[in-house]
């Protein structure tokens, strides 16, 4: 039971993380219909700002987030401008979106490994020690990036539902051209959705990197991200939180119960199977197109 | 062997594989981040017919393309069914290579897990090799002016248009899914005949991201323009051996340089044969009927 209860506050904490990137994942795909595939390459950006702000200069773990978030922000936006705007506003097909969206990715993931090199590096012990509850023992660092990864989503959700701004990204997910017709400057949208994406992804790097090691390619986490918003339904902001804590929980169980060998391949397993009997995911609105 | 058969044999392999991407990606308009997958599965049921059942060349090799032609389904089925958007296809393709690589890289039994499979002997010669391109590239000729390929081409313009037309969707993309994963079955096939050895890393992302440049560099709805880019690929990095470690780097950028100023590609909307010939000999260059590629 003791273990059982270890291997759900784990568990949590890694779905807090899936979360973000998964959340990330639906706010753009809910407005522009694409799966911005350079995620990856901005929690990558994130990690690295992190780590390095503590090792190199010496900075308090709080400033190395802050730190982390503008510089990942800073290079979601350039990615906006420069990879993906052009082609929205010549309305090129999905397609186009995608590959330009994974040459963005491509390009940023492997600059950073020529960089910084392949090498696997411990992020230093910045939140030490152990929680005791009833003989269960929680991690500090675990809990305190569930903590602060469901803060981050909770401002996020009352800047989507109490601000004006919010009312625009609304607005624009539910038909884009017809609100930017009623005054709503999609431009504008598009820099604050990359913008949170941004902040998003950041910290999810930074978590992420603590708990396993920072590396260049430790990126290709976020197929577990896109993986949990299918299972919750593409671009539904609630669906992409079930579905990373239930991804989240099971593969923490089955790592820890059956072996973490299999734990990937039951993940993908997982994918199969909503496909086949939940297309729409588990919360998601029916994605068929529209005439 | 010579180091210009080396090339040479390892540019057939590649064209094949971008020619099964092209129909995908390029004709169908369906994106796929894991035909490194399909390779891998070719490469591994062709070894293992040949090493464990003791079938000969000419069939193994097939067969294990046969293998990695069905393999697809599995994502193909659940992913197409639902008349679901591209983005889980994608999504689905990359978990499948994922999937694949940790099994074979955990399963020694049979195909010898991380240390690879090894002892095969080496059968993939250039006339083998150059044969096997040719026919590929007749065949994917002959399937997409085929009217299969008509039905593709129409559905990845339109999918509901398509469907009014009397297209059925499920039965196309399975069909161009199951041709592509076929010639990356067939590629990997040849690629671990040529290398006498198969090892999962050889089928990582890295390999995934070559084939996919090789269809945008070359161009949407052309089958000639990815080959040609993918037999330039392999023959570049070669020359330009400095740049090893920056290949991806200037790959990924020149993904975002084409699709913002140029999407089209190379080749894009256009066939290298003897009517465009005529046609560039009798109008002169700019009257081959271009096509943009933006306004959908």
């Amino acid at each position: 039971m003791i273990l059982f209860l270890q291997q759900l506050v784990s568990g949590i904490s890694i779905g807090a993380v899936y979360s973000l990137l998964a959340v990330g994942y639906a706010l753009v795909y809910s407005v522009y219909n694409f799966t911005n595939w350079a995620f990856d390459a901005f929690m990558v950006t994130g990690a690295f700002a992190a780590f390095y702000a503590i090792t190199l200069f010496a900075l308090p773990f709080p400033v190395a987030i802050v730190l982390a978030i503008v510089l990942t922000v800073g290079v979601s936006l350039a990615v906006e401008v420069g990879a993906y705007r052009p082609l929205r506003a010549r309305r090129a097909p999905r397609l186009f979106m995608m590959i330009s969206a994974m040459g963005a990715s491509m390009a940023l993931v492997n600059l950073m490994n020529i960089a910084f090199g392949g090498a696997f590096r411990k992020f230093p012990q910045v939140v030490a020690g152990a929680l005791v509850v009833g003989g269960v023992s929680i991690s500090k660092m675990d809990l305190f990036a569930a903590v602060f990864s469901f803060a981050v989503l909770g401002l996020l959700w009352l800047l989507l539902e109490r601000t004006r701004i919010g009312l625009g990204i609304r607005a624009s997910a539910l038909d884009t051209l017809t609100a930017g017709l009623m005054g709503v400057d999609n431009n504008g949208v598009a820099l604050v959705i990359f913008g949170i994406s941004g902040v998003l992804s950041a910290v999810a790097g930074i978590f992420y990197g603590a708990k396993y090691a920072v590396y260049p390619y430790l990126g290709l986490v976020t197929i577990k991200a896109m993986i949990a918003s299918i299972i919750g339904g593409i671009g539904s902001l609630p669906g992409a939180v079930v579905g990373s804590l239930f991804l989240g929980i099971t593969e923490t169980l089955v790592s820890g119960y059956i072996s973490s060998i299999y734990r990937d391949l039951f993940s993908f397993s997982i994918l199969v199977a909503v496909l086949l009997f939940f297309p729409n995911g588990l919360l998601g609105a029916k994605t068929v197109d529209k005439l | 062997m010579g180091y210009l058969v080396t090339i040479l044999i390892l540019g057939c392999v590649n064209v094949i594989a971008a020619l099964g991407l092209a129909v995908l990606t390029g004709y169908t308009g369906l994106f796929s981040m894991g035909h490194a997958g399909f390779m891998a599965v070719g490469g591994y049921a062709a070894a293992i017919l040949f090493a464990h059942l003791k079938l000969p060349f000419a069939l193994a090799l097939p067969g294990g393309a046969l293998v990695a032609g069905l393999s697809s389904f599995v994502i193909g089925y659940p992913a197409f069914r639902g008349r679901l958007r591209g983005d889980y296809f994608a999504i689905a393709t990359l978990g499948f290579a994922e999937a694949v690589r940790l099994l074979l890289n955990t399963t020694y039994k049979y195909v010898g897990g991380s240390y690879g499979f090894t002892g095969l002997p080496q059968l993939t010669s250039l006339p083998v090799a150059l044969a096997a391109t040719a026919a590929a590239l007749v065949l994917a000729h002959l399937f997409v002016t085929s009217q299969h390929g008509k039905n593709c081409v129409a559905l990845g313009e339109d999918e509901t248009a398509a469907e009014m037309m009397g297209v059925n969707l499920l039965r196309t993309k399975l069909a161009a899914l199951f041709v592509s994963a076929f010639y990356a079955g067939l590629a990997g096939g040849l690629y671990a005949f040529f290398m006498a050895y198969l090892s999962p890393s050889m089928f990582g992302i890295g390999k995934s991201s070559d084939l996919l440049a090789a269809v945008v560099f070359g161009g949407m709805q052309s089958l000639v323009g990815p080959a040609l880019a993918a037999f330039i690929l392999v023959a570049l990095p070669e020359a330009l051996r400095f740049l090893l470690n920056w290949r991806l780097v200037i790959y990924g950028l020149l993904f975002v340089v084409i699709m913002v100023f140029r999407p089209q590609g190379l080749l894009g909307y256009k066939e290298m044969n003897a009517d465009w010939l005529r046609r560039m000999l009798g109008r002169g260059p700019g009257a081959a009927g271009q096509r943009d590629g933006g306004g959908r």
